[in-house]
């Protein structure tokens, strides 16, 4: 796929030879070989001699008293060497844990019980079964208490109280609100139509194929503790570490191996971590904790569960005015959100979308239930594919209304190119965009007007068939710092690059790959600006020990970020490398030329000096008066985020006897800037639509009213294989991000931000003309067959 | 998590014999795979026990159990129990109510359970739950046709938990293969809908 440059003037890139595989090179990924051979290294294939097993013994309800707990039994298994539970914690001040989000959690229960697999005692033993076995011995009696599901009765006073560790007796968080309230009001006030729509953005689970764990290592002599984890976020992780079990920093190395996909779920520290290092500080031992996957569906970070309303303000022929949200969030029963500290809602509140409008007013309340604590950012810029999904299908709901084409509307009401910077009514300065390009290549790659042709003629048959458009942008690569922090931690990224005699080189990243493709990327991004062949170049990431510090690997911020930070440690490497080569070439400065992979002398191509060779002299000819080697760190603080968008179109097909909605044609048109390697881009896209799907019609972490999980296995909770996923049709657009280094935006959540409302656009459009104007998510085919029903259509 | 089953099945005895059962909830408990009647507390409520393994999932509940209604002429019994796993596992509550009806040849009994269950076998939803009741029902309905024939057979026969291993494996066997019984769960086995 080609991207189609739309906006010239922007930053350009040259592209390099494919021997150096600089930006724009399809490059395999270096780290596929080994995946590929079963090489890889993740944390549960870490072995180290005397290693020992925790299991953890979890609640089966939603919310109960702890009365007491037996553990003779357990105790008494052969080969069961200790069993930690809350009362053991709380001598040590940890049955406690801070959680990312001005709250607290508890490691393991004390009291009572908040939500259904909540972490009870921590079982260690010899090997894995036995821990097992003894958790199933763990005698546990509990008082049970009413139980708070539904966050609508949160505030209700008949409800009880969840939070007994909490000075105000309520089981609301926060309330939080953005924009221009009377203006907003106003905009209403005034309109000649007003649309709304009540959208669910349901509990659902990001289920990386790599459920979280670790093995914590305490050496009693040296006193250091290296703790192999599942995080998304090494070092941010040792510095919670330091704070919250009092270790000191240089004593704690965290290693974040091989991960199996995190999307936010190992973002958060999890008391399974916790009650590890504590064994193994206790025993002496390395502690390994992997969890099962119903574990981690059912305690670990969830995401969503947002319970939205959204109204937009139109005059008559569909130009927006103005925009109000309210919205409902569940956070179970700790707020563990992972998000910038600034933010209770994340960035929700770009939920004003791709339009330009003047007044918005946007307000959030968060609550607290019987259910497991997150809301965490899955695959998403924290809260926007809340916000993105919100005002996409509002914008349908509107064209409804209205009786106008989703497509004309979307182009009526889109902020012109020439605008940008742009600022939305809601706070946020968009860098870039060109919405209209996005969206005329989808149409035109879709059919979209054969495709409206043949749905008037299935009508008219009695067919259904729905055509959905989602035109989104996402604002991703948080920092800045000044406006971003994760605890405290200020939201920059870094990367350090080392190159060796040989002219080859290893690159160190803040960052932490979880399938991203970064031991690629971030080697073309060096190939790209030092003309050292990507293949040349090792990625290691990671290791705290090693890796400069960093705030890791989510919300699309890797190359906003330490990609920035990569191609600025490599300028500077050049800056100096401009040095040597005046030396080698006894030439001034000012007079060599650089292309990629060399300088030469103005004028005299011929007297050059390549990246290598200047390489060999940093450490074998060093020029008078300058240090040896040549290496560089570079911590980016970035001036703004960046905001890549596009346009998704979906094509469904609805069985009327089944229900079952097919996917015939999904379209993505992603606009990420410029590209560094267009095939993981690709891979990206497809990798996030298929959880788009999954999202859109499969998967729903629900609770019955007793607050038993009914999403708690790969039984009740899907995740699509090949044989459900449709043909993605990928295509770009290019409009550079006007401040980063190499005009790249983020891009591995767009398809998840942007794919949900487009589903739910086309199966809406599909059944609108019969009055439907809006279904939640997941849309099963049950319940598309009790709508069908409803409309005596099944026949 | 609420779940409920009705089933009916026909013997070949007069009402009266199989009312002598069926308002007997010792001897109702024999037949009952797992279960035990351990103490009667007054002569309606009974304390008792029953063993169910799932899979890797052993529940080992305690409770009681009340007959809240009892009506001789129209051979209608409606019974409470509730109870929680020894070890901390969940608990589980069921209203079952029993009638009896003349067919010809025999009687029928019909009966309505409304199963809540929270906790870990709760986790393994609706059709799990279902299909491990529709087994247990099998095996409670020739218990109960054999004490019809033979009652002092049963009598002797001490509470044994139900085959583990064969259980999950009949059920897990069930839930794939579709069943044209009369159960139905209230919950139904769609992820969307709560």
């Amino acid at each position: 796929m080609a991207a189609e440059k739309t906006s010239p003037g922007l930053v350009e890139v040259e592209k390099t030879s494919p021997e150096v595989s600089g930006m724009g090179h399809r490059m395999k990924r270096k780290e596929d070989s080994r995946f590929l051979q079963g090489r890889g290294n993740y944390v549960d294939d870490v072995n180290l001699p005397h290693m020992v097993y925790g299991h953890m013994v979890r609640s089966p309800y939603a919310h109960a008293r702890i009365k007491s707990i037996n553990a003779e039994a357990a105790k008494k298994l052969p080969g069961v060497l200790a069993i930690i539970t809350g009362e053991d914690l709380a001598k040590a001040n940890l049955a406690w844990m801070p959680t990312l989000f001005f709250d607290k959690q508890m490691v393991l229960a004390t009291g009572k019980v908040l939500f259904q697999a909540q972490e009870v005692a921590f079982v260690v033993a010899e090997d894995r079964y036995i821990a097992a076995d003894a958790a199933e011995l763990v005698e546990v009696e509990y008082e049970e208490l009413p139980v708070l599901v539904d966050p609508y009765k949160a505030t209700d006073p008949a409800s009880p109280i969840l939070r007994e560790d909490r000075e105000e007796k309520s089981n609301h968080i926060f309330h939080w609100e953005v924009g221009d309230k009377a203006a907003t009001d106003k905009a209403f006030a005034d309109a000649a139509v007003k649309s709304k729509v009540h959208a669910i953005s349901q509990r659902c689970h990001p289920a990386p194929l790599e459920t979280c764990g670790c093995v914590a290592d305490y050496n009693k002599a040296t006193e250091r503790f290296t703790i192999y984890l599942t995080s998304q976020a090494p070092h941010a992780h040792r510095t919670l570490f330091a704070l919250v079990a009092g270790l000191p920093e240089q004593n704690i190395r965290v290693v974040s191996p091989d991960i199996g996909g995190g999307f936010g779920n190992k973002v958060p520290i999890y008391p399974g971590y916790v009650c590890a290092v504590v064994a193994s500080l206790t025993l002496g031992v390395p502690v390994k904790w992997i969890e099962t996957r119903s574990e981690n569906l059912q305690s670990t970070g969830f995401a969503r569960d947002y319970h939205m309303t959204a109204e937009l303000a139109a005059d008559k022929d569909g130009k927006i005015k103005a925009m109000r949200v309210k919205t409902l969030a569940d956070h179970g029963a700790f707020n563990a959100a992972a998000q910038p500290t600034k933010f209770p809602a994340g960035l929700f509140s770009v939920c004003t979308g791709s339009y330009d409008y003047p007044a918005a007013f946007c307000e959030v309340d968060g609550v607290y239930t019987n259910k497991a604590p997150g809301g965490i950012a899955y695959r998403c810029s924290f809260r926007i594919t809340e916000a993105a999904y919100l005002i996409e299908r509002a914008v349908d709901v509107l064209a409804l209304d209205l009786k106008m084409d989703p497509a004309e509307l979307r182009r009526k009401n889109f902020i012109q190119p020439e605008k940008f910077p742009y600022a939305t009514p809601l706070g946020w300065t968009y860098d870039s965009g060109n919405y209209e390009g996005a969206l005329n290549k989808a149409l035109e790659m879709v059919g979209y007007k054969e495709l409206r042709k043949e749905q008037e003629e299935k009508r008219k048959k009695g067919e259904l068939m729905g055509i959905g458009i989602s035109s989104f942008t996402e604002a991703v690569g948080a920092g800045p710092a000044h406006t971003f922090d994760i605890a405290g931690i200020k939201m920059f990224d870094s990367a350090e690059i080392r190159i060796h005699p040989t002219g080859k080189a290893i690159c160190r990243m803040g960052t932490k790959s979880q399938g991203q493709g970064h031991e690629t990327t971030y080697a073309q991004i060096v190939a790209q600006e030092l003309g050292i062949p990507a293949k040349d170049v090792i990625v290691e990431e990671g290791d705290t020990d090693t890796a400069p510090y960093g705030l890791g690997t989510y919300a699309s911020r890797s190359t906003p970020t330490s990609g920035a930070a990569t191609a600025m440690a490599a300028r500077k490497i050049r800056d100096k490398a401009r040095k040597i080569a005046a030396f080698l070439l006894e030439a001034s400065e000012e007079d060599l030329i650089w292309e990629p992979g060399k300088f030469f002398v103005r004028g005299a191509p011929g007297k050059a000096k390549t990246i290598q060779e200047i390489a060999f002299a940093a450490y074998t000819n060093i020029p008078p008066g300058l240090e040896a080697g040549l290496e560089a760190i570079n911590y980016y603080d970035p001036p703004n985020l960046t905001f890549p968008f596009g346009t998704y179109i979906s094509v469904v097909d609805i069985d009327k006897g089944t229900g079952e909605v097919k996917v015939r044609k999904f379209v993505a048109v992603d606009d990420c800037g410029n590209v560094i390697n267009p095939m993981i881009v690709e891979g990206q896209i497809h990798g996030g639509l298929t959880e788009g799907l999954a999202i859109a019609f499969m998967q729903e972490i629900g609770y019955d009213e007793n607050g038993n999980v009914s999403g708690g296995t790969f039984m009740d909770y899907l995740v699509p294989t090949a044989v459900e996923t449709p043909h993605w049709d990928t295509g770009l657009t290019c409009t550079p991000s006007p401040h980063h280094p190499f005009g790249a935006k983020g891009v591995g959540e767009s398809p998840n931000v942007g794919s949900p409302a487009a589903f739910v656009n086309s199966v809406v459009d599909a059944l609108s003309h019969l009055g439907v104007k809006h279904i939640d998510m997941p849309i099963t085919p049950w319940k598309v067959w009790n709508i069908l029903k409803e409309k005596g259509l099944t026949g | 998590m609420a779940v409920t089953i009705e089933k009916t099945f026909r013997v070949g005895e007069s009402a009266d014999k199989v009312w002598a059962i069926l308002s007997d909830p010792k001897k109702v408990a024999l037949c009952v795979p797992g279960a035990q009647i351990t103490e009667q507390v007054d002569n309606k409520t009974y304390k008792g026990a029953i063993k169910v393994k799932v899979g890797p999932s052993v529940t080992d509940f305690k409770g009681e159990v009340k007959v809240v209604r009892l009506d001789e002429h129209a051979h209608e019994i409606e019974i409470l129990g509730k109870g929680q796993d020894v070890r901390g596992k969940g608990s589980a509550s069921m209203k079952m109510t029993g009638k009896l009806r003349n067919v010809d040849g025999g009687t029928e009994v019909v009966s309505t359970s409304e199963l809540n269950v929270v906790g870990i076998l709760a986790q393994m939803g609706a059709r799990v739950i279902t299909e491990v009741s529709n087994i247990m029902f099998e095996q409670f309905v020739n218990n109960f046709k054999k004490q019809l024939q033979s009652p002092e057979d049963m009598s002797a026969e001490a509470a044994k938990p139900i085959s583990g291993v064969g259980l999950a494996f009949s059920a897990l066997k069930a839930s794939f293969s579709r069943h044209d019984d009369k159960s139905n769960g209230s919950a139904e086995s769609d992820p969307g809908k709560k």
